[in-house]
């Protein structure tokens, strides 16, 4: 059987700012539909986005963007790669990002979060996005590779751009590639010296030097760790500003159950996945769903739509703090599940953690996303006003 | 039924000691131990099969032995 057929271009201006509409309808036409104007099949359940992902044999990742540029710009890195290349250089980027290599930052990070939250409760009402959403993640990502000065004033502008090229050749892909561009060019161009010794960043060229990781490597790794951790972050730790200020009885309970915090963190994330579509192609002609996707074909897999998928997690689209949907989504799945994990756990948890301990309310203002080819954000969310603990 | 795991592919995550924590713990170098690889009984097979499900790299596996 064919798969059914849509005529929506998934990156619309308005469906990108507001999929979830678009998520349910593309959802109950079926697993998998169809969308010539994008050119791709996009798969829009939980189960079946599941498995794609667990079937690096079958769903490549060589097509992972959705342009030629950005595919072939990424040839040879681990996102890209399909066992068994990936998994010497999964290992590779892994290394200082696993929870156990991460251990020694839980003090550092969880401090930082509360200083700043601290800070921020003190003032009364604060912008969210550029004061805590963004100034948090590029702190400690700074920290983390060992720069400063220049490189830490455009690694938001960089890190916006390394997401937004994965999507289709659109105005926005076109503006971001130079900027794309000039991240790639200082991950070429670093070297140790320019990196703050003890850093983990100083650390991988170290590992380079050695011999322990191929010549040439760290460059791409530290590349891999600002394109991928940068943009996410910020959209999760505005994301969780923004359901706790709508949800107030839902802070209520994470104030008074702490516990609650990971399961809290995961619940963001799965209620509004902050990537909104990530690529595979069929290396076969396959089944899904009972539907035939020819070979070679571009698949669009909607993290967002699985996340709220009924047939999944009953009523979908309430927040509940109390739900801890481990198994959710956002962070992708199997080989190619987000290296970065380790590391976004303790920021959103240091983040959901402060707030609970600092805020009893949050009033906010109606706050606004752009359009956006991969990444779902909030662009400004005022907090009119925090009533402190 | 058998828990295995592909250790190359284990970060130490440690979701699965979260669902299982009677089957499997991670060790003070954050290194994955099976500590009752053979399951049996309904109980000890589901949460095997919870702590399978949640490996967010899917790095066990639970087989018929």
């Amino acid at each position: 059987m064919n798969p059914m057929e849509s005529d929506i271009d998934i990156w619309d201006d308005d469906i990108t700012v507001d999929p979830y509409p678009t998520y349910a309808a593309l959802r109950e036409l079926g697993g998998v539909v169809h969308l010539p104007k994008n050119n791709l099949y996009a798969v829009t359940r939980y189960d079946l986005i599941r498995d794609v992902l667990a079937d690096p044999a079958s769903f490549s990742s060589t097509s992972l963007g959705f342009n030629p540029m950005v595919n072939e710009a990424l040839q040879g890195t681990s996102l890209a790669s399909d066992p068994p290349m990936h998994t010497q250089l999964r290992a590779t980027l892994s290394a200082n990002l696993t929870p156990r290599a991460l251990r020694g930052l839980k003090v550092t990070i969880d401090e930082k979060a509360d200083k700043l939250v601290a800070e921020l409760v003190s003032t009364g009402s604060f912008e969210a996005i550029d004061s805590l959403a963004r100034a948090f993640p590029l702190d400690i990502v700074a920290d983390l590779i060992g720069f400063g000065g220049h490189v830490k004033e455009n690694m938001l502008r960089w890190g916006q751009a390394a997401m937004q090229v994965i999507g289709p050749l659109n105005h926005r892909t076109q503006e971001s590639f130079p900027i794309a561009g000039e991240l790639y060019g200082w991950c070429s161009s670093v070297t140790a010296e320019d990196l703050a010794p003890g850093s983990i960043g100083r650390g991988i060229f170290d590992a380079e030097a050695r011999g322990d990781i191929p010549e040439g490597s760290a460059g791409h790794i530290i590349h891999q760790y600002l394109g991928a951790g940068v943009d996410t972050t910020i959209a999760s730790i505005g994301n969780i500003v923004a359901l706790f200020g709508r949800h107030p009885e839902q802070l209520e309970l994470v104030r008074n159950n702490p516990e609650l915090v990971p399961a809290a963190f995961a619940e963001v994330l799965r209620y509004w996945t902050p990537l909104h579509i990530w690529g595979r192609t069929t290396t076969r002609e396959v089944e899904l769903d009972g539907v035939t996707v020819p070979a070679g074909a571009q698949l669009g897999i909607l993290l967002g739509a699985g996340n709220r998928d009924h047939r999944h997690y009953d009523n979908p689209d309430t927040f509940d703090v109390t739900r801890n949907p481990v198994d959710h989504l956002s962070f992708g799945y199997g080989p190619h599940g987000c290296a970065g994990q380790g590391l976004a756990r303790l920021e959103g948890h240091a983040i959901v953690e402060a707030l609970a301990r600092r805020v009893k309310s949050l009033s906010l203002g109606d706050g606004y996303r752009v359009p956006s080819n991969i990444t779902r954000s909030f662009e400004q969310l005022q907090v009119l006003e925090v009533e402190a603990a | 039924m058998r828990i295995e795991l592909d250790r190359p592919r284990c970060e130490g995550h440690g979701l699965c000691e979260e669902a299982a924590p009677a089957l499997m713990h991670l060790d003070d170098d954050g290194e994955l131990v099976i500590d009752v690889p053979e399951v049996d009984g309904d109980q000890a097979v589901a949460a095997a099969k919870a702590a399978v499900r949640v490996c967010p790299v899917a790095a066990l596996r639970l087989v018929t032995v």
